[in-house]
């Protein structure tokens, strides 16, 4: 062994060492405020998250059986499973369906209310209505809206002619995904709508007059500052986005539970499907795991090339 | 102790030595019952909540309560609470849930309880059939359900047609009562129980009412049911186009709101009475149409049951005295008819009870209560057919399988021969 360098490493590790010891007496307050959340944090994540990756591992059919251990059984079987790979198709589909929707409509409305008017706070108030109200109500609302019998979107689209009699937005597998992926993006995008309002609002408004003297339109000027500005803000909504929207489950289950023909089922729909109603909870948990892994693996390729120099500096 | 004072102090201290010995006897908590059922409609839970409370009244020892559940939600909420050690000490089930709760090691077999209550009140022997295996009974019948077809007279005098017995009148009738503003039949298409239920009625009109051959293999997959499945892809043409998503509710509104001609039903009578016209003598109710190969109609039948989940012999005790007062014939009337037409007795005196007879909405609607009662004697229930139980029928209820062979058919458009086969695949699979 080098000598020169294990003397290197131990000098380093005692650095090290006195720089933790430093930093705990000086910060110990900040741990132990924190030290309760991390433990519940602990019990609440990660135990679960273990057992899930324990019972991935066994055979275990209806929740509060037992099971014997089979080894990668239950991950081969999801692996090679057809509907398992159709799931995470449609959420594929429906992460960047509702992206594109949500990030267009939010862009469209946080513009609009960054426009001085008249009624500006009851507006800003107002469009958030939709990302209040609870889920299984605004499912009961859209369900008499566009019901056939007696939905008055149905009865407006009769009336004006545009259709000859009233349409089944969910009686087929295509209708039933493009609604509930409207719905779900109504719901979503006021949230965008506000965070991208607060970022654009932290925009000096100096820029904006400076190249508005130099003579660049709205268009160059959303293009080359609003946008540019944004990006921070942009990066963290692409990752939290992604995330939910690929975890949204109440929705999709209330409308349709993931029919018809499995049209709507995405992955979580797929898991639950599998653990509750197919009482083959092990392999609803190795789904999930592969599900984790897959999720986890974008958040890292997402950090690594989308996150702005500005916040990696930092 | 030769004083007054001493002697009084005396007495005292016996009073209170008394008094503490005995005053855990008389503080001792009551038992609890809690009740699980999915009979959440309002006056559904409030008719049982008068007959807990009169219980509860009447035996102090005793807190009954009742926590309503949802169909939909009761297949995955009720194995995790047992799980969790939440179960309740009464569950209300269908006979193909029991297996799933019987698999989590829950359900307590009540064959001398159910013999006690025989003996009071004479079951007919169709209401334990389906609770009756593996040398045990593991749930105690309550009430009965059949499906039958419902249909305004007046709609059908004003279309110039006759309620149909066959299936080429049922597909005629629908095509003459699709009007503007007015569907020939509702049937849903969604996957759920009630549509296990509907298809699961072409299937017995079809004569493919055994699922199971004799030995436990599934024969499914006969031209029977590819028949049934291609009857009701005809029928579905004049269907709402949103019943791929309907439950009951849909479908009892749609008929009450005239949106639908006919529809299938255990009863429409409460929604027809309070939502509708409420004009009893306009109000048909027919038994469902049968195909040619079968003699005479049937319809799928449901004894409900309640199962209990406790080991504790008071909680026990305290549940069985509960149902035994349920099942008492000056009660048992009233409990049925919690929704008035739906539930129909599974004992002797209970289909006799003044109790039940003499409620006004039976009374006014005595007539098609009296035909849905002979229609639910032609009743029967997939896996429990034949004399045979099978189990594993709870695993292809629990996924829904004859619903989902059924989307297949009428979304998706699938040859219904193939949909069949496929459907018999997912069931080998879901059972394996």
């Amino acid at each position: 062994m080098d000598s020169t360098g294990a003397t290197r490493r131990a000098r380093t590790g005692q650095r090290r060492a006195a720089s933790l010891r430093q930093s705990l007496s000086r910060n110990w307050l900040g741990y132990l405020l924190v030290a309760p959340l991390m433990l519940w944090l602990a019990g609440t994540i990660l135990y679960p998250l273990i057992s899930a990756i324990r019972i991935s591992f066994l055979d275990v059919g209806i929740i509060g059986t037992g099971g014997s251990f089979v080894g990668f059984e239950n991950y081969s079987k999801i692996l090679n499973s057809d509907k398992f790979w159709s799931a995470l198709g449609r959420s594929l589909l429906w992460v960047v369906s509702n992206s594109v929707i949500q990030t267009v409509v939010a862009f469209a409305t946080a513009l609009i209310l960054k426009q001085r008017f008249r009624g500006q706070g009851l507006a800003r108030v107002w469009v958030i209505l939709s990302w209040i109200v609870p889920t299984v109500v605004v499912v009961i609302i859209w369900r008499w809206l566009l019901g056939t019998s007696g939905g008055i979107v149905n009865y407006a689209l009769v009336a004006l002619g545009i259709v000859s009699e009233p349409v089944g937005f969910f009686g087929s597998g295509t209708g039933a995904y493009a609604t509930v992926v409207l719905i779900n993006s109504w719901r979503w995008f006021p949230l965008m709508a506000v965070i991208l309002l607060a970022g654009m609002q932290g925009i000096p408004e100096d820029l904006y007059e400076a190249a508005s003297v130099d003579g660049a339109s709205a268009g160059m000027r959303f293009r080359h500052i609003t946008f540019p500005s944004l990006q921070p803000v942009l990066f963290v909504m692409g990752l939290v986005g992604t995330l939910w929207s690929f975890n949204v489950f109440d929705v999709i289950w209330l409308f349709t539970r993931g029919g018809p023909s499995s049209a709507t089922t995405t992955v979580p729909v797929f898991i639950y499907d599998t653990a509750f109603n197919s009482y083959r909870l092990s392999r609803s948990a190795a789904a999930s795991v592969i599900v984790g892994v897959i999720l986890l693996i974008f958040a890292a390729l997402f950090i690594r090339f989308m996150m702005p120099p500005d916040e990696k500096e930092a | 102790m030769r004083s007054p004072a001493s002697r009084l102090g005396f007495l005292l201290l016996i009073v209170v030595l008394v008094v503490a010995g005995i005053g855990p006897v008389a503080a001792q908590d009551p038992v609890e019952v809690m009740i699980w059922h999915m009979e959440q409609p309002t006056y559904r839970v409030e008719r049982l909540q008068e007959l807990i409370d009169e219980f509860n009244a009447a035996n102090p020892g005793i807190v009954v309560s009742q926590e309503p559940q949802n169909w939909g939600e009761i297949y995955t909420k009720a194995p995790a609470a047992v799980a969790a050690g939440n179960a309740p000490e009464i569950l209300f089930a269908i006979p193909d849930f029991t297996p799933i709760i019987r698999a989590v090691g829950a359900v307590q077999p009540v064959e001398d309880f159910v013999a006690q209550m025989d003996e009071a009140h004479t079951f007919f022997p169709a209401a334990l059939e389906s609770y009756s295996y593996d040398e045990h009974v593991w749930a105690v019948p309550m009430w009965n359900m059949a499906q039958s077809l419902w249909y305004r007279k007046s709609v059908f005098e004003a279309a110039g047609i006759e309620p149909p017995t066959t299936w080429d009148e049922w597909l005629a009738a629908a095509e003459a009562l699709t009007t503007d503003g007015q569907y020939g039949i509702g049937l849903p298409a969604n996957r759920n129980l009630y549509t296990d239920q509907t298809t699961y009625d072409f299937m017995i009109n079809a004569g493919a009412s055994e699922i199971y051959n004799e030995d436990g293999t599934l024969r499914f997959d006969n031209p029977a049911t590819v028949a049934a499945y291609d009857f009701y892809k005809q029928l579905y043409q004049y269907s709402p186009a949103d019943s791929s998503s309907w439950a009951w509710g849909e479908a009892e509104a749609c008929f009450a709101s005239r949106t639908c001609a006919m529809v299938l039903q255990f009863t429409v009578i409460s929604t027809y009475e309070t939502q509708a016209e409420g004009d009893a003598e306009d109000l048909g109710v027919i038994a469902i149409p049968h195909s040619d190969a079968v003699e005479e109609s049937g319809t799928i039948s449901y004894v409900n049951a309640a199962m209990i989940l406790t080991d504790d012999p008071a909680k026990q005790e305290a549940a069985y005295a509960f149902l035994s007062f349920l099942l008492e014939p000056e009660n048992y009337g009233r409990f049925l008819n919690m929704e008035p037409g739906l539930y129909l007795p599974v004992t002797e005196d209970g289909s006799t009870a003044e109790s039940y007879w003499q409620d006004p909405t039976v009374v006014k609607y005595q007539s098609q209560i009296e035909t849905m009662l002979e229609n639910s004697r032609n009743g029967m229930l997939f896996g429990f057919t034949g004399g045979h139980t099978f189990p594993t029928i709870a695993q292809i209820s629990a996924q829904n399988l004859l619903a989902q062979t059924l989307q297949s058919v009428v979304i998706e458009g699938v040859d219904p021969a193939e949909a069949v086969a496929a459907g018999q695949e997912a069931m080998i699979e879901a059972i394996e």
